[in-house]
This record gives C-alpha cells, sequence and structure tokens, in this order.
C-alpha cells in the first residue's frame, strides 16, 4: 500500500494523458480529413431522412464484411486479454504487489471476461469460415506504445493505460456497428454479439475509472467528461451525434483504433525501445491477418 | 450466416417455476449490497420472468382514471423504437431529480454522480426530441408518474441507488435489444454512443454500492431461458444481453413508476 501511494505521488498522470493525447491528436487529424468531409454533409442527410427510408450515412471508415470486424475485434480483443495477464501477473509478487485488493478483483474479473469474448469470437470466426489461430499476437507487446512507458510498473500508469485501452474498445465496438448493419441479415449475428461486448468494455471503462477516482483521487469519473482523457477522437464534429457532450461516447474507426494499436502489435525489445506514438502501419512484426 | 449458438452455461430454468414472483427479484435487487445473503441469493433463482411477461401493462395504472391518460403506442419501425427509447429516458431524466430531492442522498460522491446521470438522462431526452421532431409521440407532460410507486423507490439510498443500478442495466439491455432492428445507420451511431454511457452509468452507481460493474447472470431482470435466442449469440456475465422491447416493458412496468397504458407492435 505505502508503494502504491508513492507512486501516485511520484506520477501525476493527467500531465501524461495530455501529452500524448496531443501527439495523437496530431497523427489522427489527417486520418481523419477524409471522414470529416463525410461528417460535414451529415446533418443534412440525417434530417432529410426522418420524414422518408433513410438514405445510408456512413460515417465510419472503411467498409468491412462481419467476418472483417470479428478478425478485427479479435485482436483488440486478444491484446486486452493478454494486457490483464500481465497486469495480473505484476500483482502476484511484481512491481504491482501493493495493489489493493479492490483493484486486483477488478483485474481479475475484466481479464476472465477478455478471455470470454476470445474465445466466443473465435468460434464466431471460425463459423464464418476463418481461422481465430491467425489473428495472433507478438509474444511480447509493446505496451510501453501505450503510454511511452512501461504500464506494468506502478499501479497509476496501469490504472490509466487500462482505462485508455477500455476507452478505446469501446470506441472500436460503436465504430463498426455501422458496418455490421449494413451488411444487413449476415452481419445481424455478429451486430448482436458486438453489442453484447461493446457495453461490457464500456462498464470496464467505467470500473477502471471508477479505480482512479477512488484509489489515485484522479479527476476522472466513470464517464469521459472531457476529450483528454482518451486516445481517440473524442468530439468528433460535424455530426447530428453531439460528440461533444459527455452523455454521449465517441466512436472510432478501424484505420483510427489500428494506427493507435499498431506500436503495441510490434514485438516490445529489451531494454524497451523509445517508444513511438506516430500512427504508422505496423511493422513485418505485426499479424500479417489483419493487413 | 449460419448459426452461432454459444453453449449455455448458466442454472436451466425450467418449468414449474412460481408466478408473480417478478416482483421478489425486483425487491432482492433493491435491497442489494455487496455481500449478497445467501437468502437472497436463493430467492433469485427461484424467480422468473414468465408471469410479469403475461401482464404488459403496468398494473399500476389499471386503478388510475384511463380517460385523461395517453395512450403509448410504439411500432415496429425505426421511429417506434427511437420514441421507445425516449419514454426510457424519460424516466431515468425523472428519477434522477426525484433521488437528489429525497434527501437521502447525502455523501457528496454519491450526489455528484447522480447529479450527472441526471444531466446526460436529460441530454439524452433532448437529443432523441430533436431527432424525432414532429415523429416524437409524447411530451413530457403526457407521462403520469406513478409518484406512490415511485416514492417507494425513494425510501433509503441503498433502495435509490439499486433502482439506478437496475434503470441504467435495463437501459443497456434496451438499447442492445434494439440495435439490430433499426435500419437508418446514423440512429444505429445515436444509440450506440448513447448506450455505453448507459453502461458507464450502471457500472459507476454499481461501484459505488461496492457491487460489481459487470452483471452477473442472476442479477439479471430477464433469465437465460426468456432471452431470446436469435438475438443473444452470447450470454453470461461478459456480455450484456439483449432485451426484446416486450421484455423491457414487463420490467419497467415491475417498477411501478409509470402509469400511462403501453402498445403497439413493437411491444407486441
Amino acid at each position: 500500500m505505502k508503494l502504491f501511494f508513492n507512486a501516485i505521488a511520484q506520477l501525476p498522470d493527467h500531465r501524461f494523458s495530455k501529452n500524448v493525447y496531443q501527439q495523437l491528436s496530431h497523427a489522427c487529424l489527417q486520418l481523419l480529413a477524409s471522414a470529416k468531409v463525410v461528417a460535414l454533409i451529415l446533418p443534412l442527410l440525417f434530417f432529410s431522412t426522418v420524414f422518408v427510408p433513410p438514405a445510408p450515412a456512413y460515417a465510419q471508415g472503411a467498409t468491412l464484411t462481419p467476418r472483417q470486424v470479428v478478425e478485427y475485434a479479435l485482436t483488440l480483443e486478444k491484446l486486452e486479454a493478454d494486457f490483464y495477464r500481465r497486469a495480473i501477473a505484476a500483482t502476484q509478487g511484481g512491481p504491482l504487489a501493493g495493489v489493493p485488493d479492490m483493484a486486483k478483483t477488478v483485474l481479475v474479473a475484466y481479464g476472465q471476461d477478455e478471455a470470454q469474448h476470445v474465445t466466443d469470437l473465435s468460434a464466431v470466426l471460425r463459423s464464418l469460415g476463418g481461422n481465430p489461430d491467425a489473428i495472433a499476437i507478438p509474444a511480447n507487446p509493446n505496451y510501453s506504445a501505450i503510454l511511452g512507458r512501461d504500464p506494468f510498473a506502478n499501479p497509476t500508469d496501469l490504472l490509466l493505460a487500462g482505462q485508455y485501452v477500455e476507452d478505446l474498445g469501446v470506441a472500436a465496438y460503436k465504430g463498426q456497428v455501422q458496418n455490421l448493419l449494413a451488411a444487413g441479415d449476415a452481419g445481424k449475428t455478429v451486430l448482436a454479439g458486438a453489442l453484447e461486448i461493446h457495453t461490457v468494455e464500456a462498464r470496464h471503462a467505467a470500473g477502471v475509472r471508477y479505480l482512479r477516482q477512488m484509489l489515485l483521487n484522479a479527476d476522472v469519473r466513470p464517464w469521459v467528461r472531457n476529450s483528454s482523457e482518451v486516445i481517440y477522437n473524442e468530439n468528433r464534429g460535424g455530426s447530428p451525434i453531439p460528440f461533444g457532450s459527455e452523455a454521449f461516447d465517441g466512436y472510432a474507426t478501424r484505420e483510427e483504433v489500428l494506427a493507435l494499436v499498431g506500436p503495441i502489435l510490434t514485438t516490445a525489445q529489451a531494454p524497451q525501445p523509445t517508444p513511438s506514438m506516430t500512427p504508422n502501419r505496423p511493422t513485418s512484426n505485426a499479424p500479417r491477418a489483419l493487413w | 450466416m449460419t448459426n452461432i449458438r454459444i453453449p449455455q452455461t448458466g442454472i436451466q430454468e425450467t418449468a414449474h417455476r412460481p408466478t408473480g414472483v417478478f416482483t421478489s427479484q425486483l425487491d432482492s435487487l433493491l435491497r442489494k449490497s455487496a455481500s449478497p445473503s445467501r437468502r437472497n441469493l436463493l430467492k433469485w433463482g427461484l424467480v422468473s420472468f414468465g408471469a410479469a411477461m403475461m401482464t404488459g401493462v403496468p398494473k399500476a395504472l389499471m386503478a388510475q382514471p384511463m380517460g385523461s391518460m395517453k395512450t403509448l403506442t410504439f411500432n415496429a419501425n425505426d421511429l417506434g423504437i427511437l420514441n421507445f427509447a425516449l419514454l426510457l429516458e424519460e424516466l431515468e431524466a425523472a428519477f434522477y431529480p426525484a433521488a437528489l430531492g429525497s434527501g437521502k442522498i447525502t455523501d457528496a460522491k454519491e450526489m455528484d454522480y447522480l447529479k450527472a446521470l441526471g444531466s446526460h438522462e436529460a441530454a439524452h431526452v433532448e437529443f432523441l426530441r430533436t431527432v424525432l421532431g414532429n415523429n416524437v409521440l409524447f411530451q413530457t407532460s403526457d407521462l403520469s408518474l406513478n409518484s406512490q410507486g415511485l416514492n417507494a423507490l425513494l425510501t433509503d439510498r441503498a433502495k435509490i441507488l439499486n433502482t439506478a443500478v437496475i434503470l441504467e442495466d435495463l437501459g443497456v439491455h434496451a438499447y442492445n435489444g434494439a440495435g439490430p432492428s433499426l435500419t437508418n445507420p446514423t440512429y444505429i451511431l445515436a444509440a450506440g454512443s448513447i448506450v455505453s454511457v448507459e453502461a458507464r452509468h450502471a457500472a459507476g452507481v454499481r461501484a459505488l454500492l461496492g457491487r460489481t460493474t459487470t452483471e452477473p447472470e442472476n442479477e439479471r431482470l430477464v433469465q437465460d431461458t426468456n432471452l431470446q435466442a436469435n438475438l443473444n449469440p452470447f450470454k453470461g456475465r461478459a456480455y450484456d444481453e439483449l432485451y426484446t422491447p416486450k421484455q423491457v416493458i414487463a420490467a419497467v412496468g415491475s417498477l411501478r413508476i409509470l402509469n400511462n397504458p403501453i402498445n403497439g407492435s413493437l411491444v407486441a
């Protein structure tokens, strides 16, 4: 416990989160340029569809098939499950041994949920003719890419990284609902499954945020009050949906998510390399199935 | 697409379930704390949803004069779903100010949370009314709240917070359940941007109570056997299952906070 609070005193979390956000938002802006053009015309499409059969108004990046969505989701779930496995291992005598039981319980429960998602999405992918084993993550993912330092070194960084990962997961699932809807009947089951997972990721994000507020006295709530709290583009403008309001969660396209996750999907070197938060295409270490 | 059925691992409820005990499940959930008693757990094992499904309409309204009360008719289309969502948001938006006004919530953090939740629900109401425009089915003033039923949920802190959990969890299941029925891509994205906030609410209030932030199977108002199979490829704690609008309306009815009759193809 003492170690825990020492860590808090040493690491004011918001300093880092803003830096990360600024770096990311620059990179995201370029990626989003095309999406914004679409977003600008969305309000017109939106209000014209109230009285007539709705015209398609897609604003969510590349069109993916249900199978592609499952492959993408499975990648994220494998990473999340692996992230929790490492976090839990670090609480068992490692640098996170001082984490309060309240947080350990949550890490174990959320890790089980993510592992369940991996199991069930793997079964879905098989039923769609895919191969879940081909959706591989590196044996030693570079999680230092999340914060620019080892997230398993102290409780403050662990929970901040956990918040980023879970919030991004929520946005990532939300970013695929239009693709799955557009697939019609062929996408209905995957859509239902994605919705079932989407809000559980939101519960996880809220739970991690609650731990940060309770245990670290972080100025954060279970919901997103400020776009600087997340690493994706939360306050997307030009949409009929008021994403700038804290009552509405933002989404992220696959391109945006993979730009953020790509650096994690590279194998961590020893010693830890200087992390690059510049979104870039994954290198040869990345799984081939996705690109 | 081929059928994707994940084997159920939960206890299978079969026939011979007691009837009329949906309110028992609610009573249990309203008394929830971090360490539920064995007695309560046993109670949950016995409850079923079937009886409540038969009523469809809140019983409370039967004792009310029907003449001046607006009947809410939800059609099975996008506009019906958005109006249905609006009703849930209206109930949530009405609940939080009442909860804060009860004087039973005195902890600063809990007040902060309930205020935030109330403001979010009000924002959802405003948004849905804007989207629906002339297609909105009812004004806020058309809703007849059952003050007796509402007050019964506001008698102490635990009841208030547990009611918030019930409303928020139900909202999550309701939005999830309606999602695949929507046809307009903007609507489903909007529903998605709302439902994850409802899930954050549910988790946040659950955490205040020392309850798990995810929802264990035995706390669900709709048990596995009553879930619509083709809507729910996955089941269990790691998933927020999809409830049909009819199931949601039955659950809302059991809370006895709304007097208006409800019908229409969406909830039939």
